[in-house]
Formats: C-alpha cells, structure tokens, sequence
C-alpha cells in the first residue's frame, strides 16, 4: 500500500522559517538546544514507534509519532511532520498496517532533517 | 511574580516553552501527571499549562482531577496539543479547559494573550 499522499510529495521537505521563529523566541542559543534535544530525542521516538509495534502497543506508538510529530512539526522538519502525522492517524483509526514501513520512510526522513539541522545549527542561520 | 505550572513530558517543548515566557512569570514545571497534581496540591499556582499526549495520566485526565478538586477546580487551565483536528477546540472547551493553544507554536502572541486573558478573568473571580 502506498503510505504517502501524492499531493504531499510536491510540498516541501523543510521550512527554515521554523528556524528564524525559534532565534526569535530565544536567539540562536534557543535554536542550537532545540535542534540538540531534538537529535536526541527523535531516534528514541522512532526507537519506541518500532517497540511498540514489536508488542503490538497501540498507544506507545501513537504517542511516540505524537511526540515526532510535535517536535518536528516546532523545527520545520514539515516532511518528517506529515509521515509521523499520517501514522499517528492510522494508529488512531485503528489500523498499524504499514507503520514498519513508515518507520522505514522516517529513519531516512531522519538522515536528512538531521544533516539539515546541523548545518543550520552550526551556522546559527538558515 | 505570577506563576505558572507547565505540565508536559518533551524536554523541546519545555524549553521553548521557558524560552517564551521566563521573564514574564515564574515557571514551575511537571513531566507527568502523577507530579503535577501532587505539586498543583502543595503548591498552588496562578494558571496551568497542560500538555495532552502524556504518558500515563494523560492531560484529559489531569484536568477531571483538577476539577473535582475543590482546592484546585477553579484554576485557570489551558490546553497545549498537537492534535488540532477540527472540532477538538470545542471537545476541548466542553471538558473544562479554559482555553486550547496548538502546537507547534508559531504565533507567541496568541499564548501571552490567553495567559493574560485567564489571568485577569482568574483575579477577577477571586475578588
């Protein structure tokens, strides 16, 4: 099955205004923690996402895609954002069919996002 | 000053969370539920930030409690959530939250300007 909405395709993977927003709230100090929690926490998530779906744990994986989701969507990593989105509503639904390769799809979403961020995290601009 | 407890399990969001609003109100924080209502109890705050996804005690949860608590049932609550679906502002409101901001926060404006709001509306209740 395909698990990704054609339209979602054409919309872009990252939006470096999430990035400006956060040195706005907290300087460039605020962006370098935030991307560092967030290259923390994500494998975690995505490492509970896999466990709950090992022990059939409906409610750790929605919560963990919950958490991607949120945390994603707060760094611009909009892309990562929408898959942990559609998953979490699969779970929701009531289904975890397809989320072991949605798993898949977010760890090379991961790769990505995580040479993005620390580009910008080392340049402290977008 | 006035205080505010924010109750949410991602170390992210309480950052950005501290990053918004220290300064402007002292912050006391809970990772989950079990924490938060002991600490609430002990220590009452002027308004509650309240994260839904927890694990355990979800947020839902926190707020039956807090409202069935005669110390703590008039505490100003807002909702912090990811969800966002239609319809979940009003789900939210009819449960006995005082407000619903979503995440991720891109408007900073709109979370002072609700602390505000149910800050005053909080002192005006009391007098």
């Amino acid at each position: 099955m395909e698990q990704s909405p054609i339209a979602s395709a054409d919309l872009p993977p990252t939006d470096s205004a999430a990035l400006d927003r956060l040195k706005r709230f907290g300087g460039v100090k605020l962006l370098r923690e935030m991307i560092s929690l967030f290259l923390t926490a994500a494998p975690e998530r995505l490492a509970a996402v896999r466990t709950g779906l090992g022990t059939g744990d409906a409610e750790a994986v929605e919560r963990a895609l919950h958490s991607l989701k949120s945390s994603s969507a707060q760094l611009g990593a909009m892309r990562m954002q929408r898959l942990s989105e559609q998953g979490e509503h699969r779970v929701r639904e009531g289904s975890m069919d397809g989320l072991a390769q949605l798993a898949d799809e977010l760890d090379l979403e991961l790769t990505r996002v995580r040479a993005w961020l620390m580009t910008a995290s080392t340049e402290g601009t977008t | 000053m006035t205080t505010i407890a924010i109750v949410e399990d991602n170390a992210d969001n309480r950052l950005l969370l501290q990053a918004i609003l220290d300064g402007l109100y002292d912050l006391v924080e809970y990772e989950n539920g079990t924490d938060a209502l002991a600490g609430l109890a002990s220590s009452l705050p002027d308004l509650v930030l309240l994260d839904i996804s927890l694990p355990g005690m979800d947020g839902n949860e926190i707020l039956a409690r807090l409202r069935t608590d005669e110390a703590l049932r008039k505490l100003p609550v807002i909702a912090l959530t990811a969800h966002a679906m239609s319809g979940d502002r009003e789900k939210y409101l009819a449960a006995g939250f005082n407000d619903y901001i979503t995440k991720p926060i891109v408007d900073e404006t709109i979370l002072l300007s609700a602390i505000e709001r149910w800050l005053t509306e909080s002192q005006a209740g009391r007098t």
